[in-house]
């Protein structure tokens, strides 16, 4: 792979283009946690009694905060990148500078990161407003953190499906086949041990699950079982889907 | 002189379709060379391998002594692309295009702004510099896009095809700046299907027609080589054809008959032209030999597609 400091060039692209886009996606980026929290937290967590001592509220939010940062770096990833390389060709411009196509690559998923950051910090400060907060500030930090890592992993992962996508319809496949599945087996809403057991298998395969228990113990402070292999098997993982994105859109861009 | 470009042997093939199938060719420090040829000749591929975004399938090709590779980091450094295809960032004003584009080739802040003032005069847009690229014309948006491929300062120019879809004026005004930029010692390299393009630009072209190199020379040689200095055009039906050549076989020019019309190709047309005005034939035509008729000779007049 063919990695530098350029791809802060191609992240700086993408800030100046963001520029334009910054109201109405905060705006959507707002409005997106209040429907969840209040519609899931204080709707539907009216009628569920406490979940381990707490409001359902507290339950939910340490998930929806990294389903909203697995969301927003997706469909930067999957729409974003696809609009750059199809229709407005800013690839194509990048890749003929010294920016290598590796970069340009690397400098999207940084930036589906970024902006999966911005929609969980968000999240993070409608959360705080209605009286959830991390067990410390410390932990908050951390979670910040964890969010441009789990941006990352999502990222690549749109972005290999982005790598091998005729047109905008594919997207779909991904989106309502694997990602809003996702939501659901994943721990966000309810906790897995109601599952039958091959359910719980599954969700074991998936990497929200995984995201769901760290960011859920983290906020927390309550110890959870598996925490460790939670995180080696998303590191392992990240840094896979990370190369094999690269990899992928590298054939679909340099021909 | 230094060749600054080499290319032996040079093959691309995309699966089994051969695009540019094995050519040779030297393009010296400071000249302007043109690839001519129709749609589909391999012209865009070959310059694409040169600017070092489209990897060379077999075949050596060099740019300042270092092998072209998608990787030439070096080499994209010291070269400009004014690419045929309009890839401005919509998403940017005029202004940000260029900075963001410095900021690619490492330039710093305030070099880049100066660079950019100086740019923006050269292609004239001083005034356009916080529009968006949709309130642009064509004809200013081609513009930028050669001011976006000097902002690196380029010792080569690779332009691909810069003048198409523009009116005459903003046509002109290109060649003039790209004229200007080859008297400064940049090498330019051009791809087009303007034959009048070609002969305002270049110093040398050659011919292309699928993936191969038909001719290569000084535009005005090749004209007189392949055609000769005139062309005397005869619109008469087919069937004339018989009577208008034996009456005309007495000159040494050489014929063709292409859809309506007969051309012959002469050293000197005048000659023949009192001969016709006699004969009285309707709708002849004396004009100077072209470009355009050696590269319809040379690759055909049948349709590329």
């Amino acid at each position: 792979m063919s990695l530098s400091y350029r791809i802060a060039y191609v992240f700086l692209r993408n800030l100046y283009s963001y520029k334009r886009f910054i109201v109405p996606t905060f705006l959507v980026s707002l409005v997106e946690p209040l429907f969840y929290l209040i519609t899931f937290g204080v709707g539907m967590g009216a009628y569920m009694g406490s979940f381990g001592g707490k409001p359902y509220l507290h339950f939910l939010v340490p998930g929806v905060l990294v389903s909203a940062v697995m969301m927003s770096s997706s469909f930067e990833c999957l729409y974003g990148t696809y609009i750059k390389i199809v229709h407005e060709k800013v690839y194509d411009s990048l890749i003929a500078t010294p920016v290598s196509a590796d970069e340009a690559v690397a400098g999207d998923i940084v930036w589906a990161s970024f902006r999966g950051l911005v929609s969980g910090s968000l999240m993070m400060a409608v959360a705080l407003a209605m009286g959830v907060a991390p067990a410390s500030p410390f932990r908050l930090l951390f979670l910040l953190a964890f969010m441009v890592f789990i941006g990352i992993l999502f990222g690549s992962l749109a972005m290999i499906v982005t790598s091998v996508a005729p047109s905008f319809d594919f997207f779909s496949y991904y989106t309502e086949l694997v990602v809003t599945p996702m939501l659901f087996f994943s721990g966000v809403f309810f906790p897995l041990d109601r599952f039958p057991g091959w359910m719980k298998t599954l969700a074991e395969f998936l990497p929200l699950t995984h995201a769901v228990r760290i960011s859920r113990a983290v906020f927390t402070g309550e110890p959870a079982a598996g925490l460790g292999w939670s995180f080696a098997a998303l590191i392992v993982l990240a840094a896979v889907v990370f190369t094999i994105s690269i990899r992928m859109m590298r054939k679909r861009l340099i021909k | 002189m230094i060749p600054l470009v080499t290319a032996a042997g040079l093959t691309k093939k995309y699966g089994d379709l051969v695009a540019v199938a094995g050519i040779d060719f030297e393009i010296h420090e400071g000249e302007c060379f043109g690839f001519l040829g129709p749609n589909g000749a391999g012209k865009t591929t070959t310059v694409r391998m040169i600017h070092c975004v489209s990897p060379v399938t077999s075949g050596t090709l060099t740019v300042g002594g270092l092998p072209a590779g998608i990787d030439n980091r070096a080499l994209k450094m010291m070269t400009g692309v004014i690419p045929q295809e309009i890839n401005l960032d919509n998403d940017l004003t005029v202004q940000e295009n260029l900075i963001v584009f410095a900021r690619f080739f490492d330039i710093g802040r305030n070099e880049a702004r100066a660079r950019i003032a100086e740019l923006l005069r050269f292609v004239e847009l001083e005034a356009k510099s916080g529009s968006k690229i949709s309130e642009l014309s064509t004809g200013m948006k081609r513009r930028l896009l050669i001011a976006r491929a000097l902002i690196n300062r380029p010792r080569l120019i690779v332009a691909d095809e810069p003048t198409t879809g523009l009116d005459p004026q903003a046509r002109h005004l290109i060649w003039q700046r790209l004229r200007q930029l080859k008297s400064q010692g940049t090498t330019l390299v051009l791809t087009t299907q303007y034959m009048e393009e070609a002969q305002q630009l270049c110093d040398r072209i050659v011919v292309m027609c699928q993936g191969k190199i038909l001719k290569e020379g000084i535009p005005a040689k090749l004209v007189e080589d392949e055609i000769g200095r005139e062309v005397v055009e005869i619109r008469v039906p087919p069937e004339e054809d018989g009577k208008v050549l034996a009456e005309l076989s007495a000159f040494p020019c050489a014929h063709e008959r292409v859809g309506d019309t007969l051309y012959f190709y002469c050293r000197d047309g005048h000659a023949l032209m009192r001969k016709l005005i006699e004969l009285d034939l309707p709708n002849t035509l004396n004009r100077p030999a072209t470009l355009e008729d050696v590269f319809l000779k040379l690759t055909g007049r049948s349709l590329h597609e």
